[in-house]
């Protein structure tokens, strides 16, 4: 019995992970905004929740884990690249500060928009909002996650929602109004 | 003080996350059914997660799935699967254990030079084609130029050592780069040393990261003998394509 559970427990530890795959790729991304890198943190943080589901006791909380899991490789990553971070492989609309007609068209699309406003969110309130946001997480699971106390919790997403709200404005493509007005001529 | 002055933004976004408890929550609705700046605060809110999860719904995927299959991946695939291999090989014992006891005991014990061959064939299998290893470095960091050359290095000793004649590739790319600069590199000796030592290593730069380089002015010289490959990821692409294992510093 013992052997079938341990075939079973691999099975279903398997298919949590390929589920939790996309979840982990879009808080990543929201994070991160580079695809490539993305992608790169989430394999990191699958291989390392592969290599430690020893540690997981209650698989009731395996989202969570996970989660924390990204957040520690998150942080890694921002710790070895704080220097060198490669501005070329960013999105390039998120890092100009001119925008370029084609930016503006884009950015006229509400999704880029409000990507490029969370792009510029100090990352505390960016991870907060996205995990409460995205993967609806509660306030304790988030504290837990990014290992930080409920109350910075709630005050950093009051932040980011406050902040938010401002670069949408900011963002936002203004109205020029070249309107040509009709006149008599004769 | 209106009510709507009182009314905290944190108190707000627990009410639209719903956070709160029933009584809070009752409290608050009943707020905001009687003030309009209230309930636009949480109208505006609202939107804003909306727009949030919105936004977010489908992001761009990553081309570079190859990467997927990299030896690292696998080898922790792997590592979480050695409890199931344990399983199954214990059956699988069980199994030949029991048809081995149900056989003509005799069999086997009149005829031992039957199992000296059988033991002979499973021990040649055993020799494998070795593979081949591509070793990433994307950074500047000296530390990690360092784990690099270090990971390579006993790549190539452990391969003298099996005298078995896999090839190892270094591919610099990024701040990488920075490893095959003869004016940067803090490790040019060393690199010079390990090429007269081990015949079967390499070292090739990203053309891309030396055109980043000029661009800004950097005039790039390489180590002597350093390939120059277009693209460190279509090299990376074509060596796991080749069966290499890729390692990624």
């Amino acid at each position: 019995m013992k052997i079938l559970s341990l075939l079973c427990g691999a099975d279903s530890f398997q298919k949590q992970f390929e589920a939790i795959r996309p979840n982990l790729y879009r808080v990543a991304y929201s994070w991160s905004h580079n695809a490539a890198l993305a992608d790169d943190l989430v394999q990191e943080a699958l291989v390392k929740a592969l290599k430690n589901t020893g540690q997981l006791r209650d698989p009731a909380l395996f989202n969570g884990w996970v989660f924390t899991i990204l957040a520690n490789c998150w942080r890694d990553h921002f710790r070895q690249h704080r220097e060198m971070d490669d501005i070329d492989e960013l999105d390039d609309h998120l890092c100009s500060t001119q925008n370029t007609p084609e930016d503006d068209h884009s950015l006229s699309q509400v999704v880029t928009c409000v990507r490029a406003a969370v792009a510029r969110l100090p990352i505390g309130q960016r991870q907060v909002l996205t995990l409460v946001d995205l993967e609806g997480f509660p306030y304790i699971e988030v504290a837990s996650i990014l290992a930080i106390p409920i109350g910075t919790v709630m005050s950093r997403l009051s932040r980011a929602r406050q902040e938010l709200k401002v670069l949408l404005n900011e963002l936002a493509p203004q109205q020029t109004a070249h309107v040509s007005h009709l006149r008599r001529v004769i | 003080m209106t009510l709507n002055q009182s009314i905290s933004d944190e108190l707000l976004n627990s009410f639209v996350d719903n956070e709160l408890e029933s009584d809070e929550k009752s409290e608050l609705l009943n707020a905001i059914r009687h003030d309009d700046t209230l309930k636009e605060r949480v109208c505006e809110l609202r939107g804003l997660k909306e727009m949030v999860q919105h936004a977010y719904r489908e992001p761009p995927s990553c081309i570079a799935s190859p990467l997927m299959k990299s030896a690292h991946w696998k080898h922790s695939c792997i590592q979480q699967n050695i409890g199931r291999l344990a399983a199954c090989l214990l059956l699988l014992m069980l199994g030949w254990w029991s048809g081995w006891i149900m056989s003509a005991k005799s069999h086997l014990a009149n005829n031992p030079r039957e199992m000296s061959v059988f033991q002979a064939a499973q021990s040649n299998n055993v020799a494998e084609k070795p593979n081949n290893f591509i070793v990433n470095v994307s950074s500047s960091n000296p530390a990690r130029l360092k784990t690099a050359l270090d990971e390579t290095e006993n790549l190539l000793e452990a391969n003298k050592r099996a005298d078995q004649p896999f090839k190892v590739e270094i591919v610099a790319n990024g701040g990488g780069v920075n490893l095959l600069r003869s004016d940067v590199s803090p490790f040019a000796k060393r690199i010079a040393t390990m090429r007269i030592k081990y015949p079967n290593f390499d070292y090739i730069a990203c053309k891309v990261s030396i055109s980043k380089l000029q661009k800004n002015g950097v005039n790039v010289h390489l180590l002597p003998h350093t390939g120059i490959v277009s693209s460190a990821a279509e090299e990376i692409n074509k060596r796991l394509i080749q069966g290499w294992d890729y390692v990624r510093i």
